[in-house]
């Protein structure tokens, strides 16, 4: 009998502003580079509607979420659609998270051994999405030139120190030259194969700020699975009511 | 020349009742023997099976290599018409496997969720027996949940309480809802019992939007015997279905393992037994014979040729052998169906586990418990009564016929 | 030694076939007593070894509660004071302390939920078998912290190799907070039982404590005792000696009560199949008693006929029983002993071809055991006695006519 658990549906802290703290590198412009790709969407705090595709050999479906996120570690999200899900929420602080079921009006917590799950059914894993990510910290970082180099855009190798809890043998950043934002992120395993691909489209202005506002992953070890995800409207740095990010809060539904 | 047996045989009347005697207990004893080692294995891999898996188990194609939710027959129907049509089936169970996150109060633990269909799941493997606290699925479904016991420890869930299941759905989307504990069910493996929860069959396909599929279908046969033939002819009629017919020695294979191991060793023993036998009757014979030497010279100085005498001896022993036979079988026959219909209880108290229960012991009444020792008794007999036979053919009256 | 004595130990010298045919009738029944019991000794080691020895071992300590919550927070307490105390046990053969906790082992492909088990590598070697299956890499070579040993399925889920990168999670015992590490897989074993081959992780002790915040505390000591029926007396003094201070010392047939009701089942048809065996034993000795005395009416005739009383008679007839007894008994438990010792040098081999993966216990052996060599023989001496009283006294009975006439 098998103890296998599927693949959970566990909320996690959206991709609003995963962020990462600079830090120090060996070349000070490939440093740069590396803090720029790595600052795209971080902020104080920030409010994003999303919608999210989720492409599997044994379903499609799509969801509108939206969600607020205050410093590194406080995060709110809600689903809006599909209505069969909508109220749906997750609230995270730290290393904590809970759901709330509008269904059954519970809160339950997740335990963290969970969180390393697929994200929603998504190709997302915690691994993106939850960790406090110190980029720049925890890689080396160099420019490198692969042999499919395209004219204009900067290839940018990063791999990780020692001893850091990363799976990835290396990521490759591919980044455009003329207004330095991604065009795509491989990640390799040992083999030196790509273990998934992550595409940067549709570059738009939000407020004052210009990033790509579609992002789409796409897992090279699970053929028909793909998530996409669209930013509909991302504030950065507005100043948040504290009491945002509580249980009470996730419970209200709102 | 018979007629001469049976005049020799009833003229030494202690001593051939000597000889039946020894053959004849070989062979109960013997017969007796296959039979408790035939019953015990099959009992225990009866219950063993019977109490968790069933016998047989169908799955959708690759399934078990790599289980995922999707992974689902959508003939379950279709499929339980024919496992009906078999004469061999005796119950089959329909059951939905997920895992979930289950939530109590402050705590959530991961869950291994059993979709049961209550009325088959009990006719198939027994589900009621487990249950040692509270009550069983009502009949219909009625967000209803049972925990395995450390599932509910750790949870701190008690009878009662409303259970939180979260889990991500077959389409996709979140599976969540509350189901009342209504009972905890113990199978004997702590570690099973650690993550299991049991649902109503309906209540788990709509909780994971499965409609009418289903992820394993255990059928149990009429006995375990019938089990190997009733796997072959359900391969045979489920072809057309994209699904995965495996018998127990397969899904439970470390099982059948430590079982092959003991019939091994029960094995030898037999073998033992069957030399021990044999040397019993090979003992009777050949002192039987020997002995007589004196009245072998005694037939030859008449005049008997020596092939006469040969023909004699293998007759008489023969003729004891298959009076010991025909008596030793009616015995086994009679004792072995006696304790396979009464059973002999060995555990006063009884050793009852997750539906399991071992408390008496049966024996098994098949061809094989009355065919080998009949053969082992009839072969022996001859064998060792060839050699004397030889040498009383061969006996020169003058010196045989000395007393001592 | 007196008259009858010699007179009876020349007796059965005297016809040597028909003492032959007795003796080793009787001596090969003795033999397959001795041997079978050895057998089922043996049967039974192996079988708690197939449940016991490629991970759990005979016996394990934890802290009350451990086994049923599984929760990494229940420690075994006082756990120095206990290793020490089992160093110094002369019951227990090896012992090793483990952590154990859910966790989550991620891969550049995938994601797999497994036990996380931290071991001390030296002592983890007796107790389980994960190192004698090894299949690529070694086990716990050199001392990299970073080492993961993991099954063949569980490699293949997430599409590792030997060298690869892995990342585990588990929440710190106590405060649920979340743990991540790197880990490089050192190590792939293959039992070719999917439980272990898949849902099993190893690393060292030091690291899984570090992670999960126990601090030299551990959840688990498994231990396998120098004669394994220890485990199997539940009311050895060993559980209460050391179900101490908020442990419970548990045998495997507490941990695994399933198996054990199984191995009651065995053990009881072993035991019914036993005194089968001994009941056509002494069906043999009974037949082949009555046989040679009864052939020898003549005789007992003449010897009453020349004025040897009838008391006389019984004992010759019982001393010659009882010389006859020992003559078997001595070329029994020769034969016993040799069939027990080339068995036991070559093993009895049930594994089938079909099946034929890696699994270690694949051999049977019997085991000596002192009752073999005194009750066995001492109750064939005894029973064969016991059935020369009632010929004897038959023998003493009988009239010197009637046993004249009865030989023709």
């Amino acid at each position: 009998m098998s103890k296998k658990l599927f693949p959970f549906a566990v909320f996690i802290a959206v991709f609003l502003g995963a962020a990462f703290a600079p830090g120090q590198s060996e070349d000070p412009k490939v440093r740069e580079l590396a803090r720029k790709i790595d600052d795209l969407y971080r902020s104080d705090s920030s409010y994003a509607r999303i919608e999210m595709e989720i492409v599997t050999p044994d379903w499609r479906r799509t969801l509108a979420l939206k969600g607020w996120t205050q410093g590194q570690s406080k995060t709110l999200i809600r689903i809006l659609e599909p209505k069969k899900e909508a109220g749906i929420g997750t609230l995270r602080l730290g290393n904590e998270m809970w759901n709330y079921l509008p269904k059954t009006d519970k809160v339950i917590k997740i335990p963290p051994s969970m969180m390393m799950s697929s994200w929603m059914g998504s190709d997302f894993t915690n691994d993106d999405l939850v960790k406090e990510f110190t980029f720049v910290d925890d890689f080396t970082f160099r420019m490198v030139t692969p042999p499919e180099a395209e004219k204009g855009i900067l290839y940018l190798e990063c791999r990780p120190k020692p001893g850091v809890a990363v799976v990835w043998d290396k990521i490759v950043i591919a980044v455009a030259e003329a207004d330095t934002l991604p065009v795509w992120q491989k990640f390799y395993d040992e083999k030196g194969q790509v273990a998934r691909i992550m595409s940067y489209s549709e570059v738009r202005t939000f407020g004052r700020r210009t990033v790509p506002a579609v992002m789409e992953m796409v897992p090279r070890t699970k053929t028909g699975c793909k998530t996409v995800l669209r930013y509909r409207e991302i504030q950065f740095d507005l100043s948040l009511k504290d009491d945002l990010f509580s249980l009470r809060a996730l419970q209200s539904g709102k | 020349m018979i007629k001469m047996a049976f005049r020799n045989i009833f003229r030494q009347k202690r001593r051939s009742l000597l000889t039946t005697l020894t053959m004849f207990g070989g062979f109960v004893l013997a017969s007796l023997a296959l039979g408790v080692i035939d019953g015990t294995y099959n009992r225990i891999v009866d219950e063993f099976t019977r109490s968790r898996m069933g016998h047989i188990q169908i799955h959708a194609r690759g399934y078990l290599e790599r289980p995922t939710l999707q992974k689902v027959i959508r003939n379950g129907r279709e499929i339980g018409v024919e496992i009906d049509r078999s004469r061999d089936a005796e119950a089959w169970a329909p059951r939905i496997i997920a895992a979930a996150l289950a939530s109590v109060g402050e705590r959530t633990d991961t869950a291994r969720i059993l979709g049961i269909d209550p009325v088959r799941e009990n006719a198939a493997t027994r589900f009621e027996r487990k249950i040692t606290r509270g009550r069983s699925f009502s009949p219909d479904p009625s967000k209803e949940i049972i925990l395995g016991p450390g599932l509910a420890q750790a949870l701190k869930a008690a009878i009662g309480d409303e259970v939180v299941l979260v889990s991500q759905a077959a389409d996709g989307s979140l599976a969540n809802d509350v189901y009342r504990l209504i009972g905890l069910a113990d199978t004997g493996d702590m570690a099973t019992d650690r993550t299991s929860a049991y649902l109503h069959l309906e209540d788990a396909r709509s909780l994971f939007v499965l409609e009418e599929a289903v992820h394993e279908i255990v059928v149990v046969s009429r006995s375990l015997k019938k089990a190997t033939n009733l796997n072959a002819s359900l391969r045979e009629s489920l072809a057309a279905f994209p699904v995965d017919v495996q018998p127990w020695q397969e899904f439970a294979k470390s099982f059948y393992n430590a079982m092959q191991a003991d019939s091994r060793g029960h094995e030898m023993m037999l073998l033992i037994l069957f030399i021990v036998v044999s040397f019993g009757v090979l003992n009777t014979t050949l002192m039987s014979v020997l002995e007589r030497r004196r009245e072998y010279g005694v037939l030859k100085a008449l005049g008997t040729r020596p092939r006469q005498v040969f023909r004699l001896i293998l007759c008489e022993v023969l003729l004891l052998a298959a009076a010991s036979v025909v008596l030793g079988a009616g015995a086994g026959f009679l004792i072995n169906s006696a304790v396979a219909q009464h059973e002999i209880v060995i555990f006063s108290k009884g050793v009852t586990f997750g539906g399991m229960e071992m408390r008496s012991f049966t024996t098994e009444v098949n061809a094989r418990t009355l065919a080998i020792p009949a053969l082992t008794v009839l072969f022996s007999a001859l064998f060792v009564s060839l050699w004397p036979a030889v040498r009383a053919a061969r006996t020169e009256p003058a010196r045989s016929i000395r007393i001592f | 030694m007196s008259l009858y004595s010699r007179l009876a130990w020349r007796n059965i010298f005297r016809n040597k076939r028909r003492t032959y045919i007795t003796g080793i009738a009787v001596a090969v029944g003795l033999a397959a007593l001795m041997f079978l019991d050895a057998l089922y000794i043996g049967m039974a080691d192996n079988m708690i070894a197939a449940a016991t020895a490629s991970f759990t071992g005979e016996a394990q300590i934890h802290g009350r509660d451990f086994l049923l919550a599984r929760d990494a927070n229940l420690t075994v307490a006082g756990s120095e004071r206990l290793l020490a105390d089992l160093r110094n046990d002369t019951l227990v053969k090896a012992f090793t302390p483990r952590t154990l906790s859910q966790g989550m082992v991620t891969s550049a492909a995938n994601v797999n939920p497994v036990l996380l088990v931290g071991v001390r590598p030296d002592t983890e070697r007796a107790l389980s078998q994960m190192d004698d299956v090894i299949e690529a890499g070694d086990y716990f070579g050199g001392n990299d912290p970073q080492n993961i040993v993991i099954g063949r399925k569980l490699a293949d889920l997430l599409e590792v190799g030997v060298g690869d990168r892995v990342v585990v999670t588990v929440s710190r015992a106590g405060s649920g907070e979340l743990s991540q590490d790197l880990f490089r897989v050192s190590g792939i074993y293959r039992f070719n039982t999917d439980d272990l081959d898949d849902g099993l992780a190893f690393v060292r002790i030091e690291k899984a404590q570090d992670m999960l915040g126990l601090a030299g505390r551990v959840n688990e000591i498994a231990l396998s005792f120098k004669d394994p029926r220890v485990s199997q007396d539940e009311t050895h003094p060993f559980w209460t000696d050391y179900s101490t201070g908020g442990n419970e010392a548990l045998g495997w047939p507490r941990l695994f009560p399933a198996l054990k009701s199984v191995y009651q089942m065995t053990t009881a048809a072993s035991l019914i199949l036993g005194l089968l065996l001994f009941t056509v034993v002494a069906l043999g000795i009974v037949n082949t008693m009555f046989m040679s005395i009864y052939e020898r009416m003549f005789e007992f005739g003449v010897l009453r006929a020349v004025g040897t009383r009838p008391g006389g008679i019984r004992r010759l007839v019982i001393l010659e029983a009882g010389s006859l007894a020992l003559l078997s008994i001595a070329l029994g438990v020769g034969l016993g002993f040799l069939v027990t010792l080339i068995v036991s040098l070559t093993g009895v081999n049930y594994q089938n071809i079909e099946f034929a993966g890696v699994t270690i216990k694949e051999l049977i052996y019997p085991v000596f055991h002192l009752k073999q060599y005194v009750i066995f023989p001492a109750g064939v001496l005894l029973f064969t006695l016991l059935v020369g009283l009632y010929p004897a006294g038959f023998a003493a009975r009988m009239s010197v006519t009637r046993a004249m006439k009865r030989t023709m």
